[in-house]
């Protein structure tokens, strides 16, 4: 029964890893007795600073980005506010609720879902921990540009994190601005684009600031994750190929679905929002066996967001929603 | 070919919101007057006439006298009066004339009112035609009505450019429960409004009884107690929320209406306009606490009426705090005001922080 499960709910990428990838993960398993070896992980920072265009020095690693931004949270909260927009990544908002004292939300509102930059810069006036998903999860959306960050990190009060899990799908980066900006921080996963969700290797880009407090996570990254990673790195082409199937499936569904008239918003990630007219939305798909986010917490009852999977589930993904607006109508 | 299109007026409609009657069905228009109610109907039937662009390809039906009659000259429009009606006109008139308007071939249904005038609409017409439901009673809770008077022109105008048209709810509010500070509502029946879903507003969702719910509430109540001004006097809007304000300083409050606190103590029950602006007089420093309406996000122009655009405009934006719980907030696209002064609509859009939480904020956007 499970395996009959399509799950389009974690913005994962269908497609496993190549070969070759797969083979560097079964070896870190046959040291499985041992802990990490430093050189292992001295490899991948080298590798990633590398693929980042930055020097090695401001690459932390971490076990998944999200604890990079829970860390972030709670090192620079105190004293701070905690600004971010919503709807957000929901591990940051649930981190920021545990560990901030004080937060401030910006609400993206639709049909644009766009940050107001102004209203940005006058609550980042007074010191502030600035956190932005960029591009925003759930939304799909860009919000901020590369002026927007230069305006934002030459106020000293303010602390900025930007989130980039789906750099590779949106193509847009600010981490060559971060060797010149101490108060600067970017957040990345290979859990997305290199098809590794199930290592778990994230890393920062990190502004002198933060690199101290956010220096302690790289020896929870198993063997078996780093060896993945080194060897995704050394062949990160079919990264290339991945992005490229993931946007022109992406593409496809979101034509169908307008097609349908359906209320979907362009993305420059590798997942669609959906607004439906029909509650419980998330509930019917997965009657189906279609599992979908839900995003009531966040957003409006009849949100949710839809991870592109591969052709065959994103074709099980339309006609689902198609028969459940025939039943909803 | 031009558009037929009906007009029709409740010209009592609103009247009781400033005067703090919560409603103006039945006789209740006749207190409203007593009272120094001014008509509200007039001026949003201007304002959406005013905005309608496509006035070269209409032809209006309209009722007579304050009915409709009266407002329609000036506009530019070629419009029939349909219907007679005595000097005192009555929730009869309404229904007999937007059924003769039908009869007569109208293709789209204009109505101002409220809650009340929506339901005499539906028992005339049903969804024979389509309607433009134009906000200006006291209780404007079901999905049929538009935004704003601004918005109804714009509607009319996508009716006219040939828009679809799909139902909304007419909402059965009972007004001598909603006098007696008890909001019960049950759904009254459905009317065809062109679709244009950005210019409707939502019905109002009920508040919510979940245990996250009220801790949150509860949560806001304490924050807000905490760091009120003792010198300053707060004026506490409708709604659980500002109930769990009052209840936290062991007060009584009127759940739909205003009530005024200061030093911890209640200052005022139940104030209407006159009594607010009475008691602003007094006071140099003074704020407006209000929640936005579940479902909605009205925090003006509906449902607390006696937060009049004067009493606004005395305060100041600056002076306004909006609360309430991430549930309720979290369902919002945006907040809204509708106050019936375009000024003071404006003064107030922009965004404004609404407190989710104990030092927890959320920036929303105002829009009217």
């Amino acid at each position: 029964m499970l395996r009959e499960t399509i799950r389009l709910d974690m913005n994962e990428v269908p497609y496993l890893p190549p070969r070759g990838v797969l083979e560097a993960a079964q070896k870190g398993l046959s040291s499985l007795n041992r802990y990490t070896e430093p050189q292992s992980l001295e490899r991948l920072r080298e590798l990633l600073a590398d693929y980042s265009q930055v020097a090695k020095e401001h690459i932390v690693l971490s076990p998944g980005s999200d604890l990079l931004l829970r860390e972030a949270i709670h090192a620079f909260a105190k004293g701070r506010r905690v600004v971010m927009v919503s709807p957000s990544f929901f591990p940051t908002v649930q981190a920021a609720t545990e560990f901030a004292t004080e937060r401030l939300s910006i609400r993206l509102s639709p049909p644009g879902f766009d940050l107001n930059l102004g209203l940005l810069n006058d609550v980042a006036s007074e010191p502030a921990l600035v956190i932005i998903d960029n591009p925003n999860n759930p939304t799909g959306q860009t919000l901020l540009d590369r002026q927007a960050v230069e305006t934002l990190v030459g106020n000293a009060n303010a602390l900025l994190v930007i989130d980039e899990a789906y750099y590779e799908f949106s193509g847009l980066t600010l981490a060559d601005m971060v060797p010149s900006c101490p108060n600067l921080a970017i957040t990345r996963t290979m859990d997305k684009a290199f098809s590794l969700a199930g290592a778990r290797v994230g890393y920062a880009i990190a502004g002198r600031t933060f690199l101290d407090a956010l220096s302690s996570f790289y020896a929870f990254l198993p063997q078996s994750s780093l060896l993945a990673a080194i060897e995704a790195l050394s062949s990160r082409g079919y990264v290339r190929r991945n992005v490229q199937r993931v946007v022109e499936e992406r593409e496809r569904v979101w034509r169908a679905l307008r097609e349908e008239g359906a209320q979907v918003y362009p993305s420059t990630t590798n997942f669609l929002l959906i607004k439906t007219d029909f509650p419980d939305a998330a509930n019917r798909f997965e009657e189906m066996g279609i599992l979908v986010s839900d995003l009531s917490n966040q957003l409006p009852a009849g949100f949710i967001r839809v991870s592109t999977g591969t052709r065959e589930e994103n074709d099980a993904f339309i006609s689902g929603y198609m028969r459940i607006r025939e039943a909803y109508d | 070919m031009k558009k037929a299109i009906g007009l029709i007026v409740n010209p009592v409609a609103g009247m009781g919101g400033s005067v703090g009657l919560k409603g103006t069905d039945g006789e209740m228009h006749k207190k409203a007057l007593q009272l120094g109610a001014k008509p509200v109907a007039p001026n949003r039937t201007q304002d959406l006439l005013c905005h309608i662009e496509n006035k070269d390809r209409i032809t209006l039906f309209v009722a007579p006298g304050n009915m409709g009659e009266e407002y329609v000259e000036g506009h530019d429009i070629p419009f029939t009066v349909i219907g007679t009606v005595r000097s005192e006109t009555s929730a009869l008139d309404t229904k007999r004339i937007s059924d003769q308007m039908v009869n007569s071939g109208v293709e789209l249904l204009i109505f101002v009112g409220g809650d009340g005038t929506a339901r005499d609409i539906h028992d005339a017409i049903n969804s024979r035609v389509p309607v433009v439901a134009v906000p200006a009673g006291v209780k404007v809770f079901s999905s049929v009505f538009a935004v704003s008077a601004r918005a109804a022109a714009e509607i009319v105008d996508a009716f006219v450019e040939g828009v679809e048209t799909t139902e909304e709810d007419v909402l059965d509010i009972d007004e001598d429960a909603f006098r007696d500070d008890r909001l019960a509502s049950k759904l009254y029946g459905c009317l065809l409004v062109p679709s244009v879903r950005s210019f409707l507003q939502s019905g109002k969702a009920a508040s919510s009884v979940a245990r996250s719910s009220l801790e949150s509430k509860k949560e806001i109540a304490e924050y807000v107690v905490e760091e009120m001004d003792p010198e300053a006097l707060y004026l506490l809007g409708p709604g659980t929320t500002l109930r769990s304000i009052t209840d936290e300083m062991d007060l009584s409050k009127t759940l739909l209406g205003v009530d005024a606190v200061l030093a911890g103590k209640l200052s005022g029950k139940d104030l209407n306009e006159k009594a607010i602006l009475g008691l602003l007089e007094n006071y140099d420093r003074r704020k407006i606490v209000v929640t936005p309406i579940g479902g909605n996000g009205f925090i003006f122009g509906r449902g607390s009426k006696q937060f009049t655009p004067e009493v606004i405009r005395q305060v100041g934006k600056d002076n306004i705090m909006v609360v309430g719980s991430k549930d309720k907030v979290s369902q919002l696209d945006c907040l809204r005001v509708d106050t019936g002064d375009w000024d003071v609509d404006q003064m107030l859009s922009g965004h404004i922080e609404v407190t989710v939480g104990r030092k927890e904020g959320m920036m929303m956007e105002v829009r009217c």
